[in-house]
């Protein structure tokens, strides 16, 4: 997040940044990422107000910071602008909650079973439709009360992985972080910390740049120690490890002191597939995996691509022999996180969607794999196809370090 | 901690270097690319300008280049048509011709030279296009030149979505994703079709639409095409981008889009790897070769000794030493560089692609 003025001049209007803008792509009214990002962001260095609700329309995808071809943080600006919006109640009230995903997820675990029969029953969705602008046609993911029950053995000497479990896999698929830390144990990372604090993303896409900082705060407080001592961070969420490794400077650049944190922990953070990527020396690449008679599609998420760190899993699951397996390639999703949820924005995201769902029928997989936990959602209801998590599959396939 | 590794890494992915990338991948080498932008296809409809000093140059290398070329963007479903002896004058946005050998399908038949009644089209509500303005400057040249065709302007109205601004971007998205804005096309064009044998119009046809959809847009139109390249970005330049881009990842590219990179680490006269600038680290990249196709307008990444390249196409300094064995510059870069007239898209990054093969 560079929102200063050295990047702002960057800007030559070209208007490459639109072209590639899935929202203005589907919605030509939206005024696209040149007039919100740049154009407008002059008149607010200047103290000129010019909010407009068009704001929230963006899905924080990073595509329009990676097409223009002198690095403008477009994306980043809008971020910034969205703290400034002023919405109305429901809206705010509805943003609220969304903003706090660890806190949804808290209260919601408290009695599971109600939680998930009463989400999703058509009265109860129909009245938060009404009263939180939630939109109706959406399916709640289930809700589990579950700790990530895996017996952790602290060796000493051993490479040490901090787990940064996010909300999702913590709230809903605890099952995968089972998996993701029985996996990092399999390939003989031994000692395996779960941290599960949220990143604070849904705060800064939902505008409670507050929140945002409170959670980037926590985070940096609770991370720095272990990785000072050499630790690693490993997401298995794109969007926990994108706002690690890019968001956290432009919260928290009140000192010296604490932006050398951040920095810190943004280039001790990696994607879990990167990490493993990045290991040869780790015993995954022997000749260990299990064939598999597969036929998949893979989708790359929006915040694994703007992490720069070419398609790591796809790579991975090309190892597994008689595996087929194809990149769809589609763009955007459209749900961006809590962005499908909401009823004035439902209809935007699907259509976003529509490219995605007609490359995965084309295709005709027997499932999708996505790192993203809001893409694999948008997958499952647009095109009912099973979408797991890449490290499911694989995890599967390998056996164990004898 | 391991890093990418590569055949060839090729940084840019303008013209230049998606041609030695097709080279590479030809050769049955592994290709990474690294590239930020869409190089100067936004400001083109894709054709290949008028070969025959080129191919007298280096004939044998021209055709080889030209063929594997075309045979790709064949398979990327945008034929290119024309010839190496051939010069086809098509018009141009602001009322000019451009002497091409080969143009995209959806530009070639807009031949000057035919005696045919063309008609200029212009969208109500469109500011940047002004189809008048442009038939006026097209009739003059024309008749300058002694060619035969006539142009007339016309003006169609389309539906644009609420609350919106009329622009080339929005119908071109249309007209890929929305079955209706097809059909809404077909209707606005038919009374044209009917009097005219040529429609032109800016740049419309969609960013991912592939010749199928547009030729059975034609054929269902019954009346040949010509569509120019808009104002940047340019339409057709960027559907030609994404679909060679799609077709060379099919191909097995791998892709590093949307960031630059910041360093080359060159020891010993040899490159050893390349440095990313990704969010939080670099990311290095190894490789056996390295091409440089970063285009006349990008900062430098080997300095200011770079003074020409070698007959391989390699960098060398003014005392003509080699500033790396396995690094190769090819395309608009070397336009800023030595008395290097070659500097042809295609012709150079084939050659790089080949000299990479034949030196392995
Ligand atoms: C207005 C205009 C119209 C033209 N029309 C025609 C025409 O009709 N017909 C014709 O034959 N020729 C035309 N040309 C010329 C033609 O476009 C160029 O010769 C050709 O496209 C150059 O291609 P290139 O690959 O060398 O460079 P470019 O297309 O400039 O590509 C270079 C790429 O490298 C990337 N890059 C640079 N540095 C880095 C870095 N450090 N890290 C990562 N990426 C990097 C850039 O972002 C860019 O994407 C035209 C040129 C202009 C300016
Ligand atoms: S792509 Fe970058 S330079 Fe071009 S208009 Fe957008 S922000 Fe400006
Ligand atoms: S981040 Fe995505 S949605 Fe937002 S302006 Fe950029 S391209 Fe558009």
């Amino acid at each position: 997040m560079l929102c200063n003025s050295i990047n702002l001049d960057n800007c030559i209007k070209c208007s490459d940044c639109n072209a590639v803008c899935p929202v203005s792509i589907v919605y030509p009214a939206y005024p696209g990422p040149k007039n919100l990002g740049p154009e407008l962001e002059r008149l607010r260095l200047e103290g000129i107000s010019c909010d407009t609700d068009w704001i929230e329309y963006c899905l924080n995808c990073y595509r329009c910071n990676l097409v223009c071809p002198n690095q403008v943080d477009i994306s980043g600006m809008i971020n910034m602008a969205k703290a400034h919006h002023k919405k109305p109640l429901i809206r705010k009230m509805r943003d609220f909650w969304f903003s706090r995903p660890w806190l949804l997820g808290r209260l919601l675990t408290i009695m599971p079973r109600l939680t998930n029969l009463m989400l999703n029953i058509r009265p109860v969705r129909l009245l938060m439709s009404r009263l939180l602008k939630i939109s109706s046609n959406r399916i709640f993911p289930i809700y589990i009360d579950s700790d990530i029950n895996v017996p952790i053995h602290d060796v000493p000497k051993s490479d040490s992985v901090i787990f940064f479990l996010g909300c999702s896999i913590r709230y809903n698929q605890p099952d995968l972080g089972r998996k993701v830390v029985l996996f990092l144990q399999r390939i003989g990372i031994k000692s395996v910390n779960i941290f599960s604090g949220c990143c604070g993303l849904p705060a800064l896409a939902n505008g409670d740049i507050k929140e945002a900082r409170v959670r980037a705060r926590s985070n940096t407080e609770y991370l720095i120690k272990d990785v000072l001592a050499g630790s690693f961070v490993v997401a298995a969420c794109t969007s926990c490890g994108h706002m690690l490794k890019t968001c956290f400077d432009g919260l928290l650049d009140e000192d010296s002191d604490m932006k050398h944190k951040v920095q810190k922990i943004a280039k001790s953070t990696f994607d879990f597939g990167e990490f493993l990527m990045s290991r040869s020396d780790l015993f995954l690449f022997d000749n260990n995996i299990s064939s598999s008679n597969l036929r998949i599609a893979y989708h790359a998420p929006c915040h694994q691509i703007s992490q720069g760190i070419g398609r790591p899993w796809f790579h991975l699951l090309k190892r597994i022999p008689n595996l087929q397996i194809e990149d769809l390639d589609a763009g955007c999703c459209g749900m961006s996180g809590t962005f499908g949820f909401k009823e004035e924005k439902y209809k935007i995201s699907m259509d976003i969607g529509q490219r995605l769902f007609d490359s995965i029928r084309d295709v005709n997989p027997q499932m999708v794999v996505t790192e993203c936990a809001t893409c694999r959602m948008q997958i499952e209801h647009g095109v009912k196809i099973k979408t797991i998590h890449p490290a499911e599959l694989l995890l599967d396939l390998i056996s164990a370090k004898t | 901690m391991e890093n990418y590794h590569f055949d060839l890494i090729v940084i840019g992915a303008g013209m230049s270097g998606m041609t030695a990338v097709i080279t590479a991948l030809n050769q049955g080498l592994r290709v990474g690319i690294v590239n930020t932008g869409f190089g100067l296809f936004v400001f083109g409809s894709g054709c290949i300008e008028n070969c025959q000093t080129l191919h007298k140059e280096a004939p044998e290398n021209f055709n080889k280049a030209i063929d594997l070329f075309l045979e790709n963007a064949r398979l990327a479903e945008c034929p290119f048509y024309g010839s190496i002896n051939e010069i086809r004058y098509l018009p141009t946005i602001m009322g000019g011709f451009q002497a091409v050998s080969f143009a995209p399908f959806y530009l070639w038949k807009g031949n000057a030279s035919e005696s045919i009644r063309s008609a200029v089209v212009g969208i109500n509500g469109v500011s940047s296009f002004n189809a008048d303005y442009t038939a006026e400057r097209l009739n003059y040249t024309a008749k300058f030149n002694d060619f035969k065709t006539n142009y007339v302007a016309k003006e169609i109205n389309l539906s644009i979505k609420p609350k919106s601004v009329a622009s080339m971007l929005q119908f071109a998205n249309r007209f890929d994703f929305d079955s209706r804005f097809y059909d809404e096309l077909q209707e606005a064009l038919k009374p044209i079709s009917r009097e005219a044998d040529l429609i032109i119009i800016p740049g419309i046809f969609g960013l991912r639409s592939k010749f199928q959809k547009i030729y059975d847009f034609e054929h269902e139109l019954d009346c040949n095409l010509c569509e120019l390249s808009n104002i940047p970005p340019s339409i057709p330049g960027l559907r030609l981008f994404n679909v060679l881009i799609a077709h060379l990842r099919k191909n097995g590219a791998e892709f590093f889009s949307g960031f630059s990179v910041k360093n080359l680490e060159i020891k010993n006269g040899h490159c050893q790897t390349i440095e990313v600038d990704i969010p939080a680290r670099s990311l290095c990249i190894d490789f056996d070769s390295i091409i440089l196709a970063t285009g006349q307008f990008s900062k430098s990444l080997i300095g200011l000794d770079f003074f020409d390249v070698d007959e391989w196409l390699r960098p060398i300094t003014k005392s003509g030493t080699v500033i790396a064995d396995n690094l190769y510059a090819i395309g608009d870069l070397l336009r800023n560089v030595g008395g290097n007239d070659n500097r042809h898209s295609i012709l150079t990054g084939y050659r790089a692609g080949m000299s990479i093969v034949e030196r392995r």
